[in-house]
């Protein structure tokens, strides 16, 4: 019992070595003006790790689809967002598609 | 002169139209970290602005501009160049709303059709702003102090949005503009309609004063 026990833990430390996230979910506060909003994008692009960015106002996220088998600090998406002039709520992160992150999102009633 | 002094205006407005359009600021004299902003206004005839800033920070741009200000009975006018900088004071980042609040100060030169030579100017104001995706109110002062002139341009506007706009989608307000010029440019406070349109990186907008004139402007921030 006490080796089976163990043998699953040992597989679900693996498998979460092995899973990478595909995508970075962020909400942004003070999220309201697209043209104010275009620094994020901007400062989002600039990490290496980024593949691309998606920005929502409808939902105030802000989402990040991530290169293969690579992430990004937490500490290093706030200062990003923070360099834009906004103020990071939440991250999370999915195994979702960034075109199925913003389909699933779109389909979210708006916030506002 | 005037006539002169107008057309002056329209060729280094238009150059600077040209600019943008060629791919060179929201109402916020502060893009972003890194960012560049670019803007040209003119003011129903009575001023004309261009100014260029670079933020190395969110809270903080350089740069300049050169402001014409010409008063209503065409006794005076102003060509004021100068260095300045924004600095934020205070942003408040709320779920469905952003408020904030700028400073900035400045010096340059300027010359005048009632005085001889340039003269050194002084340059200070402030903004304060709120906004939502359907509601946007701004209040803006700007002072321009020489030992020849002062002349303080107070700027309220109120805009409502038809819809909420999304990222990728133009975004359209009505603007009401109030706008109050001191030291003899115009008398009384010069209402104005403006339709605001933004979509990316561009920024545009235009209308008229009560009395007729074209109100624009175009900003670009990159």
């Amino acid at each position: 019992m006490k080796t089976t026990r163990w043998l699953c833990i040992g597989l679900l430390l693996m498998e979460s070595a092995m899973v990478h996230a595909r995508s970075v979910e962020m909400e942004v506060n003070g999220l309201v003006c697209a043209f104010c909003a275009q620094g994020i994008q901007k400062a989002i692009r600039k990490i290496p790790a980024t593949q691309d960015v998606f920005v929502d106002l409808d939902h105030r996220i802000v989402a990040v689809q991530l290169k293969d088998g690579q992430d990004i600090p937490d500490e290093q998406l706030r200062a990003a967002v923070t360099d834009a002039g906004y103020a990071t709520v939440r991250i999370g992160r999915s195994d979702e598609t960034l075109d199925a992150l913003r389909a699933r999102i779109k389909a979210e009633p708006a916030r506002d | 002169m005037k006539h002169h002094t107008k057309r002056w205006r329209c060729a280094r407005l238009a150059a600077l139209c040209c600019a943008l359009a060629a791919g060179a600021a929201d109402a916020k004299p502060i893009a972003y970290a890194n960012g560049w902003s670019l803007m040209a206004e003119y003011g129903a005839g009575t001023m004309a602005e261009g100014q260029l800033f670079y933020a190395p920070t969110h809270w903080l741009s350089l740069g300049g501009g050169l402001v014409e200000l010409e008063d209503e009975h065409d006794r005076f006018d102003r060509r004021i160049a100068y260095a300045r900088a924004n600095v934020l004071l205070k942003r408040w980042n709320l779920p469905g709303a952003q408020g904030n609040l700028f400073a900035w100060g400045g010096a340059g030169r300027a010359t005048g059709r009632d005085f001889d030579g340039a003269t050194a100017v002084a340059n200070a104001g402030f903004q304060a702003d709120y906004e939502t995706r359907r509601v946007y109110a701004s209040l803006r002062s700007d002072l321009q102090h020489s030992r020849h002139f002062s002349h303080r341009i107070d700027t309220l506007q109120l805009g409502w949005a038809p819809y909420a706009h999304d990222y990728e989608s133009i975004a359209s307000w009505l603007v009401l503009q109030l706008r109050d010029y001191t030291g003899g440019l115009y008398s009384g406070v010069e209402p104005a309609l403006l339709v605001r349109l933004f979509k990316g990186p561009a920024w545009v907008e235009a209308g008229a004063t009560s009395d007729g004139h074209l109100q624009a402007m175009v900003m670009f921030n990159f």
